[in-house]
């Protein structure tokens, strides 16, 4: 990398840096250091390409969610991360209250697998199509819809509150007791 | 509200809270960049690394610090260029630049009754221990991961119901990936964490009296008709996989398009495979990972698989081919994106870039001989070639003559 290129890298880091470091945060399931290892491993990569890379940030953001998928499954067994707020934690009736069941829905998210986690960020916070996802994941869009769906159902198990916001009254997806059997 | 749309507002919560970054980040990252160099060359490959340190139990890769994986024989060899002109085979390393001769393999019929025959492949893969090459014969075909600790492998018989990861260092099958459709060949991608598995009914190498092959005095057996199904993508680090049908391309006749044995490879960037096509307008069909033809990339389109350099690692050059006369050798470099000669190197068939400017090749000797070949250094812009193997045989028969397989130091 010559001084050019090592300018350009370090403008491109200090200016697209604290985008890139939310996506990492949430591939981490809010594990602060682990997002700030990620980010460094895939800017290194980056960097180690620097003269070559059309679209940086593209390219960064690929090897961000590629390497995150990969660490996670290379550990062994599966790093369980702390939160302060389990999943359990809000139980009752008041606990269907938006910001309670955020802090619930967050202490699951982190429960997730990392591919999981993964493909729900990629769906819900970068809105991406699923055609998008599958192409930044290396994998089908069939593999993508179907991870969709595995993670909000792990959601819901992780954290049962989550259930009353699928209720009928709610117009959305029916509770699953609602099902007719042939639907089930 | 329902969960999609809570866990849409979650993420954008949590992610606003992640905080500042580091002032000193940049800083950060070109020092672990230069440490990492100074560790290991293939730098894309950590996850391969590291999944094979994980499988041989040495303590791993955990961000920067605390790194204690085996130093491999190749990486203790790290001089610029190493080269064994006495050597044929090849007994000790052979490395130029970023690339190494991974492995070599030799061929044999093998007859299986009723006119058919297999060719029979016999590698000598790199000892990592002791940096030399060292004869396997488990295995039928193989293929090894940039940075060179790990191989996949094949059993005997083929189609193989499973794909080995072989630990270059102790020489033993880590994991194995089931592949019920049955693989023929297996591709790293580029950056080591993908693999791409040729599907077949049939052995690719087969030989049969169906289709016999005769040089007027004596009848063969000759290549059977091509058997290929399709393509496995498999993520090698978790060993998830996806196959998908590939119809057989044949011609306007009717004729199939492919050899007997047509192994997929991945593009540049690894988000597509290609399959070479022996007849048709282009020479390469793309496919996207789920199976679907798509036309070229912009840099591939005038790549041809059987010059095997393919683009240079910075992508702005690809090998072009031969370019010699009736009596002598050259290869031509070309611009990918216009297909045009930008210049020509020594070397007979360029086999694999060792960095931008230099490509290892086959050259010939003074004697003319075509298929008396040795492995040489050729550079763009220089006549200069450097040996780096002894002269293979030039009878195309020989059991004894050897094919190399390169990958990234």
């Amino acid at each position: 990398m010559d001084a050019e290129a090592q300018n350009s890298f370090r403008e491109f880091v200090a200016s697209r840096s604290p985008a890139l470091l939310k996506t990492a945060v949430l591939l981490s399931g809010g594990d602060r250091h682990a997002a700030e290892d990620l980010l460094q491993n895939a800017l290194v990569k980056a960097a180690g390409r620097w003269q070559r890379i059309d679209e940086p940030e593209a390219y960064v953001r690929r090897i961000l969610y590629r390497q995150q998928v990969s660490r996670w499954r290379l550990k062994w067994p599966r790093r369980e991360l702390a939160v302060a707020e389990p999943p359990e934690g809000a139980q009752g009736e008041d606990a269907a209250s938006a910001a309670e069941l955020r802090i619930v829905l967050r202490g699951a998210l982190a429960k997730l697998t990392a591919r999981q986690r993964a493909v729900l960020v990629l769906r819900y916070f970068e809105d991406l199509p699923e055609a998008e996802v599958a192409r930044l994941l290396g994998c089908t869009v069939g593999t993508v819809r179907s991870t969709t769906h595995r993670s909000l159902a792990r959601l819901r198990s992780l954290a049962p509150e989550l259930a009353r916001l699928d209720g009928p009254d709610t117009g959305a997806r029916p509770h699953p007791t609602d099902l007719s059997p042939m639907e089930a | 509200m329902n969960v999609e749309e809570l866990v849409r507002e979650s993420l954008r919560e949590q992610a606003e809270q992640g905080g500042p970054v580091p002032g000193n980040f940049a800083d950060r990252v070109l020092a672990a960049r230069r440490r990492r160099r100074n560790r290991t060359v293939a730098g894309a490959s950590l996850v391969v690394a590291a999944a094979t340190v994980m499988a041989v139990a040495v303590p791993g890769l955990d961000g920067d610090s605390g790194r204690q994986e085996t130093r491999t024989a190749s990486e203790l060899r790290d001089g610029d260029v190493v080269a064994h002109p006495g050597q044929t085979p090849p007994r000790d390393l052979i490395a130029a630049g970023g690339t190494a001769l991974a492995a070599y393999y030799t061929q044999k019929r093998v007859p299986q009754g009723k006119g058919v025959e297999i060719s029979a492949r016999t590698y000598r893969l790199l000892d990592q221990r002791t940096g030399t090459y060292k004869k396997d014969a488990r295995w039928s075909v193989l293929a090894v991961a940039p940075g060179m600790r790990m191989a996949a492998v094949l059993e005997r018989e083929l189609p193989a119901r499973r794909i080995g990861l072989l630990d270059m260092v102790t020489g033993k099958v880590e994991r194995w990936i089931e592949t019920p459709h049955g693989t023929g060949g297996v591709e790293f991608s580029p950056d080591g964490e993908k693999l791409v598995a040729t599907t077949y009914e049939e052995s690719p190498d087969r030989f049969d009296m169906e289709h016999p092959m005769t040089d007027g005095k004596t009848t063969e057996p000759g290549p059977a008709n091509p058997s290929r199904t399709g393509f496995y993508v498999i993520d090698v680090a978790s060993g998830d996989s996806d196959w998908n049908a590939v119809k057989e391309e044949s011609d306007e006749v009717g004729l199939p398009s492919i050899n007997t044995r047509q192994d997929f490879g991945f593009s540049e960037d690894a988000s597509l495979v290609y399959s070479g096509l022996t007849s048709g307008k282009h020479p390469m069909q793309y496919y996207d990972l789920n199976g679907r033809e798509v036309s070229a990339p912009a840099k591939e389109k005038h790549r041809h698989w059987v010059n095997e350099a393919g683009l240079s690692p910075s992508g702005k050059l690809l090998d072009g081919g031969f370019a010699g006369g009736a009596r002598t050798t050259a290869s031509a470099i070309l611009d990918p994106r216009t297909g045009k000669r930008v210049t020509k190197v020594p070397g007979q068939i360029l086999l694999a870039w060792a960095d931008d400017k230099r490509l290892i090749a086959w050259d010939i000797a003074s004697d003319g001989n075509e298929y008396r070949q040795r492995l040489v250094l050729v550079t763009v812009g220089s006549k200069k070639t450097v040996p780096l193997s002894g002269y293979r045989t030039g009878s195309l028969k020989s059991t004894g003559r050897w094919h190399p397989l390169f990958a990234d130091r």
